[in-house]
């Protein structure tokens, strides 16, 4: 015993070394496949079987070994298969690496076939060994059996029609029914073309069965890339039918920690195989198909792995043909039906025909008892939480009881003009809930006031019960002054929303449309500035007058912002947001503002004039232009950089009027050294493009340039040309300077001038 | 009061004892193995263990700690690794400056020097260059895995010396664990390109691991915990496979190691619940 052990053990020291050596030089596969093949034949021990098993399908998988040299071995080692498989072979290790070897030496064999049809000897073998193979295949232990899908797959691969890459060079064609010619006498291609399809089959049963192996479906899932890539034939074939698959749906309610791991890797591995396909061929016809099924895959896969309790309730339901949208609906299309008695006997009165419920403590609950705060607390949460469907129902079931009222009391009363009696009696003596006769006061009693403005019709005649008279909806109570400042306010943020949506929508629109000028209307698009247009009225003309009433009672409502101010602030926090982009709307803000300062103080003296009195309070306009352009202009100075000329240069020039504080402002600028340019600039444009300024400017520029250093060499030139006796102070004597600015700047000079 | 320090001495070190009971855990789930593979060596299920393939995205830190864990183990399997990123990319000065290398032709000791000559300092505290010292210990460069050929031997790592190469001469592995759900993606993916020409089944698994030194640690133990695990029943597998061994086993050793994988991978789930994995059976 232990010699033979000692025997073995040399043995596979033998045969490792020798593997080892055609490893290093493949040219050594022949010799050695022929040495070994006796040692590690069917009747050898399991162990050598099991290193032969091995060997063999290593071999015939090696990249190293050409597919000539493989198909000449593969002759040899044929026979000595077929013995092992017949034994019968039952140790799965060995079966394994069999089937591995088999599933590589088919389509070698094949092609040999097909260049020597006179080998029909070889074919019988290869045809054997394959029908072993998938007669025992369902029998095999799982190893054997994931090993025996891949032969299924290259068997399909073998015989369905591939590609013919070069038809001048038929050897370096891959290995498909495409490479066998018409007539061959030992390949049938009609037969070979049914079995695969039949093959097939098999191989994608997998995915219809009950309860699906994670094993066999990622195994048949990884290697059927291949096929649809090369077998055009198939390939929609395979696709739909992964396409029917749901992991999800194939398996049993105990989600064990396996169960969840085994769904999750089937649908990933679904998922990698379509993607595959999506990458190869991006314009494939299925893609929508395949993208809607991986959606679909990452949906159910959340359902499963993390909220497993929510698919207890599913097979519940008849599931089939129903999709997922459908059984969704009827999730929520099925609310407890009313019951809905019907109406009971005797005369109709409001109580009975709005009662519903059966429940007669319910029903005899007078409400009234309840203290109305109480009402309220319970009856709002239950108004949130009515059920769309339920109010359907019972708002139908009141509806039909009342025509169906209606429609007898109609007769009842034609009955009773033509009789002159009174009826309801006749009836209402079966019933034990009779009420002896309608009484008026025990709806009004019941029910709120609305029933109560019928009453003084009521008595007349029954039938009038039913007819609404006119309600006027009473009068709002009137707003606090907080209330409607709070509501314009919201109203003023709403328009800053339509703001940001124009901006962000219409951007490419805008390019299209020309400017239109003066010929245009406000606010006649309802674009971006239209809406600023909009706001910057809404701040300085809608209160016109009904702010002056506020300055009388100063003292309180000052700390209260009148809403036409929080409208600038907001106003003025946006701009500043992006004040380069936005400078239109600052320029269109500030005209507005200092036009209404006019109108106001012109206003203002014609009520002076009129009423002659000396109320100081009515001449006090309040100017807002100068306020809000000051803002302005320091919340952006700080911004500007050197390179920022152009916007302030059209800032300066484009507003209304430029004051004093405006000019010392910009002076400020040359403070900083880095934009002493920047002011000189500014200024200088604003000395030679608005003489109405001129003075104030070089009064400024003057300042300027005494005091701060770095501003010499920039503000001496512009001096010497409007000011040649800079040097000296302060001297105010500019009269043939004028002459200096270009004619249209002189033309826009008197133009300024006139609004100055 | 007396005071009598043997007494404080006592005192704290009788609590401090009961911690290191933690640590033996571990090796006693590893012994096991070992013992069985030792009992079990008879007469030549010789020294038969899973192959490995570890897999992250640059084949420098996940992936080889990984690798080092698999062939240090007391088991030492066979263990290859692969990044599957299209260049190697280590961290450099900032965030866009990455230090990139070519996968296949750029060894760890030439990755060492450089960084070292760049910056000594920065890329010793980052622990790059502890991680490309070791890396270089254990082979000679980063590959890549989309350009690995399965079933082309690998003589010359075993020649190099490559840590794990024994067993891996003939360019397969039975499993292949990934460090990155990208990663897991790639390979299935590169497989399902390759066309699976050697009909031989291999588990793909991905343990997501985060991408740093600390997470690297911990994620190759939990790799090898797994491995372990896989091993153990692969080797029973085999060894009760005999002509009257398998088919006499009664439950749970009827099932083969393929149809526990599922199980064996829910089980390690559980014990690593931070590790999310994922896994699959494809084809090399």
């Amino acid at each position: 015993m232990a010699q033979a052990t000692d025997d073995l053990a040399n043995q596979v020291v033998q045969l490792n070394s020798a593997r080892k050596l055609v490893l290093g030089d493949a040219a050594f596969y022949p010799q050695i496949i022929s040495g070994i093949l006796p040692i590690v034949g069917a009747h050898a021990r399991l162990e050598l079987r099991r290193w032969g098993a091995d060997f063999l399908a290593e071999t015939f998988s090696s990249p190293m070994l050409a597919t000539a040299q493989k198909e000449q071995l593969a002759q040899n080692v044929l026979q000595s298969i077929q013995e092992t498989l017949q034994l019968p072979e039952t140790d799965s290790a060995v079966l394994q690496s069999l089937v591995q070897t088999v599933a590589s030496l088919y389509p070698l064999v094949f092609r040999h076939i097909v260049n020597h049809p006179e080998d029909a000897h070889s074919w019988e073998k290869m045809n054997t060994i394959k029908q072993e193979i998938l007669k025992r295949m369902d029998s095999f232990s799982c190893p054997v059996k994931i090993c025996c899908v891949k032969f299924l797959q290259r068997v399909v691969q073998v015989q369905t029609p591939g590609l013919i890459a070069d038809p001048r060079r038929p050897d370096q064609n891959e290995t498909s029914l495409a490479i066998l010619p018409r007539g061959h006498t030992v390949l049938m291609i009609p037969h070979l073309e049914a079995e695969a399809s039949g093959l097939l089959d098999r191989l994608l049963a997998v995915f219809q069965e009950e309860s699906s192996d994670a094993l066999l479906v990622n195994a048949t899932l990884n290697c059927l890339a291949p096929l649809i890539r090369t077998r055009q034939s198939i390939a929609n074939k395979i696709i739909n039918t992964v396409l029917d698959f749901y992991p999800a749906k194939h398996v049993q309610p105990p989600f064990t920690p396996t169960v969840r791991v085994s769904v999750k890797s089937m649908e990933r591995t679904a998922r990698a195989l379509l993607i595959n396909v999506i990458k190869k061929n991006p314009s494939h016809p299925m893609l929508g198909k395949m993208q809607v099924y991986i959606e679909r895959l990452m949906q159910s896969r959340l359902e499963v792995t993390e909220d497993a309790s929510r698919k207890r309730g599913l097979p519940t339901e008849p599931t089939d043909g129903l999709d997922t949208a459908k059984r969704a609906r009827l999730d929520a299309m099925t609310p407890p039906v009313l019951q809905i008695p019907p109406l009971p006997p005797g005369p109709a009165t409001f109580d009975k025909l709005f009662t519903l419920t059966q429940d007669i403590g319910l029903s005899s609950f007078d409400v009234k008892q309840l203290p109305p705060d109480l009402v309220v607390k319970i009856a709002v949460p239950l108004l949130a939480q009515v059920n769309q469907s339920m109010l359907t129902q019972a708002v139908d079931a009141v509806r039909n009881r009342y025509e169906t009222v209606t429609k007898e009391q109609n007769l009842a009363r034609i009955k009773q003009q033509q009789q002159q009696q009174p009826q309801p009696v006749a009836t209402a003596d079966e019933d034990d809930d009779y009420e002896p006769e309608y009484q008026p006061m025990d709806v009004a009693e019941k029910d709120s006031e609305d029933v109560g403005a019928f009453e003084p019709e009521v008595p007349d005649v029954q039938a009038e019960l039913v007819s609404l008279g006119p309600f006027v909806l009473p009068q709002p109570p009137p707003l606090s002054e907080d209330e409607a400042g709070e509501v314009g306010r919201s109203a003023v943020s709403r328009v800053f929303s339509m703001i940001n949506m124009a901006e962000t929508s219409s951007a490419p629109a805008k390019a299209k449309t020309q400017q239109l000028g003066f010929t245009r209307l406000a606010g006649s698009n309802f674009d971006r500035d239209a809406w600023v247009l909009l706001l910057t009225r809404l701040a300085t003309r809608a209160p016109a007058g009904l702010e002056s009433g506020d300055k009388l009672a100063k003292g309180q409502s000052s700390r209260r912002q009148p809403i036409s101010d929080s409208i600038r602030e907001t106003l003025y926090r946006y701009i500043l947001e992006d004040f380069r982009g936005r400078l239109n709307i600052t320029i269109t803000w500030l005209n507005e503002e200092w036009y209404n300062d006019r109108i106001q103080m012109r206003a203002a003296a014609s009520a002076r004039d009129e009423e002659d009195n000396d109320d100081d309070e009515e001449a006090v306009v309040s100017i807002h232009y100068d306020t809000w352009v000051l803002r302005l202009l320091d919340g952006i100075l700080p911004y500007l950089d050197s390179r920022d000329i152009k916007v302030l240069v059209r800032f300066l020039s484009e507003i209304p009027e430029v004051t004093v504080d405006i000019t010392q402002r910009v002076a400020s600028l040359a403070k900083d050294p880095e934009r002493v340019n920047l002011c000189v600039q500014a200024l200088m444009y604003l000395i030679m493009f608005r003489p109405p300024a001129r003075e104030m400017c070089l009064n400024t520029l003057e300042d300027v340039y005494q005091t701060y250093e770095e501003s010499r060499p920039a503000a001496g030139k512009v001096l010497a040309k409007w000011r040649p006796q800079q040097t000296q102070p302060v001297e105010p004597a500019t009269n043939g300077a004028v002459d200096a600015a270009p004619p249209a700047a002189q033309a826009e000079a008197q133009a300024s001038a006139a609004t100055e | 009061m007396a005071y009598d320090p043997r007494r404080v001495n006592t005192g704290s070190t009788t609590p401090q004892t009961p911690p290191p009971p933690p640590p033996p855990p571990p090796e006693s789930s590893a012994t096991p193995i070992t013992e069985m593979d030792a009992t079990q060596n008879e007469p030549s299920s010789d020294s038969w263990k899973l192959k490995f393939c570890t897999v992250c995205a640059s084949n420098n830190n996940r992936s080889m700690e990984a690798h080092l864990r698999l062939s240090a183990a007391p088991t030492a399997f066979p263990v290859i690794s692969f990044g599957t990123g299209s260049l190697v990319r280590l961290p450099g000065p900032s965030i866009t400056q990455p230090n990139v290398y070519h996968f296949n032709s750029t060894s760890y000791n030439q990755m060492y020097q450089d960084l070292y000559e760049k910056d000594e300092r920065l890329y010793r505290n980052n622990g790059i260059l502890n991680m490309l010292d070791r890396n270089r210990n254990l082979k000679w460069g980063p590959e890549r895995f989309q350009d690995w050929t399965p079933g082309l031997p690998r003589l010359e790592h075993l020649s190099k010396g490559d840590k794990g190469a024994i067993g891996t001469e003939g360019g397969v592995v039975d499993v292949i664990i990934t460090c990155e759900e990208r990663c897991w993606d790639a390979v299935v993916d590169d497989l399902m390109n390759k066309g699976a020409a050697l009909n031989r089944p291999v588990h793909v698994f991905n343990v997501d691991i985060k991408d740093n030194h600390e997470e690297a640690l911990l994620g190759g133990k939990a790799i090898l915990d797994l491995a372990n695990r896989l091993n153990e029943a692969a080797v029973a597998q085999r060894s009760s496979h005999g002509p009257e061994g398998w088919e006499n086993g009664t439950g749970a050793a009827r099932q083969s190691f393929d149809e526990l994988v599922p199980e064996i991978l829910a089980d390690w789930q559980e014990l690593n619940p931070n590790l999310p994995a994922l896994w699959t059976l494809a084809w090399l």
